[in-house]
């Protein structure tokens, strides 16, 4: 991993930062890349686990994650809940023996009514293990002051988005990896670095490209959004925690932070188990910025394909365009798919003509 | 399709027939309630509450014997569902929101009154949430803490130390959620869900379970397999959906006693059996005749699937003194039990041992994503046990990619190359 300070690896960013940093760790959140996994496809089954969870099958097999105090894996998705049952199991058999302590972070994301008080009784859990495996001991005032700051990156990452909505002065491409890095910077030099670009971009004449929202399952790299652009298009949001969803609202500060962290990141955690209704709020009040919409369902997705019909009839209804992409988002779009995507910022180009008048 | 050889699993097969008629009945003359459940949600707080519940799965599986999958899955797949979402669980809600693609089984669902599911797999909220949507009704949701404490032999600790099985706040979660799906179900039916009554139910469920121990025992035991799994599967799971209740726990009896019978007067499935079969997985509910078409080329019988199994390791609480902590108890891991691992591995394992399986059938589902994890570990740890191991592609209730000549080619050639060499 490469990582000199104690460090956390989370499997998705629903696990809270504000803890993981209380406790004196750096959080490192698994992503996926387009390199092969050989020993991780010997275990995993094809077309289940996303190249994230593969990767991270990767180092744990391959004895990259040693370093790290703890594996976390948050219930963020099915998928991830049987990454965790399966790390577990290579410890258990022997696979492998260089794998830090596995733990699962249950948030649950429903609407039940116990579901909140569970939460944050998960969520203390959390703060207890991580206390224990790095032997500080914080306050509940140092979990407060966790709070404070990492709402301060959170405000920084929102100006940054500003941009992004008033004049596109920013592409995609350059913007996801500055708010991506919300999740693993420490908030000081996350803010720092955020407003020093933020200023740079605020230079910048805006740009006249029609304006694309992604959607689908969530991206964690830019190299969808480097495909989308190449045609001429602008992507000025996504859905997912690695790019619009990074800041989210802030933290609440009050007297029971546990509460607080839950409420939060089970509302605005993204994934396949976010609520279909407050997913479709979300992308709907997306909908009013853009000119066209891409939907990436690529060939693990098991989940958010049952929204595609219904966001499908709203485009229609609205006269957007839209294109929906069934590859590898870490590999370039087929010919095909290239097409559709130049046919769709060229119908995007006349819709955003038209409005101009 | 194989000849039916119980007199059981005749009057299982009709037994459904007339409930479900009796249901369309209620429903549309008597404007009763109803409600449509996922299999693994617990039936008897229904039942109690005199709210007759269907399973998806058990529908799924009739649209799917019945040949008219093709048709409704078709009109997803046009309506822009891709290929890679679930068919299993989400067949009903096709053909309930595509109503003239194809012909529903004994005149289609009515319209619920409410549908319930527990959010085992990511999907479960989506289909359940359209499905809702499709019948203007209402969903009640219950979310699937996962497990993080997996104790070995679990089926041996859930009869009778099922509080150290589940963790105490996936415990107490459980509860909760489901005294939330009581007071539901008390508001929409009028009638008061009685404790006393439940244990009862619950200890009559346990009688059922127990009947079906012995099945499995007779079956475990005996010199050749007695009865086929299809016949088992049929008779096993009619009184399933209406556990605890006289119908099944009377039906589960007589179909013991036809068991017994057989096993003392040696008449087996298939006379002359080579070779013992295991099927891992939900069935093949478009292809049943799958299960028999070994017989007569290589006297190879499919002694086991889970649907007998199941049934006594995974019901059975012993102890309900808290009836509703019990359920909770058992409702909290089906999951976990059926395909991950350690849990899973270990229990067919075992099972495998019990039932002297000489070969094991493991379904790599196509659609199918939750349920397809674990499969690995699972013909490992079958391989490592000495149970050669074929994997079968297929859809349970999607046929259309299903080539049954060249599936029945695959396992005659592993018969004859693994298990009867």
């Amino acid at each position: 991993m490469g990582v000199k300070e104690p460090f956390v690896v989370a499997s998705w960013p629903s696990v809270p930062v504000e803890i993981v940093r209380a406790a004196g760790f750096r959080a490192v959140i698994a992503r996926g890349a387009s390199s092969p996994t050989p020993t991780a496809d010997q275990h995993l089954e094809p077309r289940i686990f996303p190249r994230r969870l593969r990767h991270l099958v990767e180092s744990a097999l391959t004895g990259r994650l040693s370093q790290a105090a703890r594996v976390v894996i948050p219930r963020t998705s099915d998928v991830d809940y049987k990454c965790f049952l399966y790390l577990r199991e290579f410890v258990r058999r022997g696979v492998t023996s260089a794998l830090p302590p596995v733990i699962l972070f249950d948030l649950l994301q429903s609407r039940g009514a116990a579901v909140r008080a569970y939460d944050a009784a998960r969520t203390h859990a959390l703060f207890d293990d991580l206390s224990a495996a790095s032997g500080r001991r914080p306050s509940v005032d140092d979990l407060h002051r966790e709070i404070v700051r990492a709402n301060e990156a959170r405000a920084a990452a929102r100006r940054l988005m500003a941009l992004r909505r008033i004049g596109s002065r920013v592409s995609g491409t350059e913007i996801v990896p500055l708010l991506a890095a919300f999740w693993e910077l420490e908030p000081e030099r996350y803010v720092a670095a955020v407003d020093g670009a933020a200023s740079a971009f605020a230079k910048r004449s805006g740009l006249a490209a029609p304006r694309v929202l992604l959607t689908g399952v969530p991206v964690d790299g830019p190299e969808l959004h480097h495909a989308i652009e190449s045609h001429g298009a602008i992507v000025v949001a996504e859905v997912g925690p690695w790019g619009s969803g990074a800041p989210g609202d802030d933290v609440r500060v009050d007297e029971d932070p546990f509460f607080a962290l839950a409420d939060k990141y089970r509302t605005d955690a993204i994934g396949a188990r976010t609520p279909a209704a407050a997913l479709r709020r979300r992308i709907e009040q997306m909908l009013d910025d853009v000119d066209a919409v891409v939907v990436s369902l690529p060939p693990e997705d098991a989940v958010f394909g049952w929204d595609y019909p219904a966001l499908r009839d709203v485009l229609r209804a609205r006269g957007l365009p839209h294109v929906c992409l069934r590859g590898d988002p870490y590999q370039a779009p087929t010919s095909q798919e290239h097409a559709e995507l130049d046919a769709m910022v060229g119908a995007a180009s006349r819709l955003q003509e038209a409005r101009r008048g | 399709m194989a000849d039916k050889q119980f007199a059981a699993t005749r009057a299982a097969l009709s037994f459904q027939k007339e409930w479900f008629a009796n249901l369309r009945r209620r429903v549309f003359e008597e404007r009763q309630p109803y409600a449509l459940l996922q299999a693994d949600v617990p039936f008897e707080l229904f039942d109690l509450v005199d709210m007759p519940a269907v399973s998806n799965q058990w529908w799924a599986s009739i649209i799917a014997a019945k040949r008219q999958a093709p048709q409704f899955l078709d009109a997803m797949d046009a309506d822009g569902c891709h290929g890679g979402l679930c068919r299993y669980c989400s067949l009903g809600l096709a053909s309930t929101r595509y109503p003239n693609a194809g012909e529903p089984p004994w005149g289609g669902l009515p319209t619920p009154r409410l549908l319930c599911a527990r959010l085992t797999c990511d999907c479960i909220h989506r289909v359940f949430e359209m499905w809702a949507e499709a019948f203007g009704a209402e969903l009640f949701e219950i979310d699937h803490p996962g497990a993080a404490d997996l104790p070995p032999r679990w089926w041996e600790l859930g009869r009778h130390q099922w509080r150290q099985l589940v963790e105490p706040h996936r415990l107490a979660f459980m509860v909760s959620a489901l005294a939330s799906l009581v007071e539901r179900l008390e508001a929409i039916s009028g009638r008061t869900l009685d404790r006393d009554a439940l244990r009862e139910r619950l200890e009559l469920v346990n009688e059922q379970e127990e009947v079906f121990d012995e099945v499995r025992q007779l079956i475990a035991t005996a010199p050749e397999c007695p009865i086929r799994m299809t016949e088992q599967i049929t008779n096993v799971m009619a009184a399933q959906w209406v556990r605890g209740g006289a119908w099944a726990l009377s039906h589960a009896r007589a179909f013991r006693d036809e068991v017994k019978e057989r096993v003392h007067a040696g008449v087996a499935a298939c006379p002359g059996e080579r070779a013992r079969l295991m099927w891992v997985g939900a069935g093949l509910w478009h292809d049943t005749g799958f299960y028999t078409a070994f017989e007569s080329s290589h006297r190879a019988v499919f002694v086991w699937s889970m649907y007998l199994a199941f049934g006594p390791d995974g019901y059975i609480r012993y102890g309900l003194d808290d009836p509703m902590a019990a359920l909770a108890s058992r409702t909290a891991s089906f999951n976990e039990y059926l395909h991950n691992p350690p849990w899973a591995a270990e229990w067919l394992v075992h099972q495998a041992r019990e039932h002297r399986i000489d070969g094991a059938l493991v379904l790599r589902p196509r659609s199918m994503k939750p349920a397809a994890t674990g499969r690995l570990f699972i013909e490992r740890a079958l391989e490592e046990a000495g149970i050669p191991v074929l994997p079968i592609a297929a859809d349970v209730v999607d046929a259309r990619a299903w080539d049954a000549e060249v599936a029945r080619a695959e396992v005659r050639s592993f018969l004859d190359a693994r298990v009867l060499q």
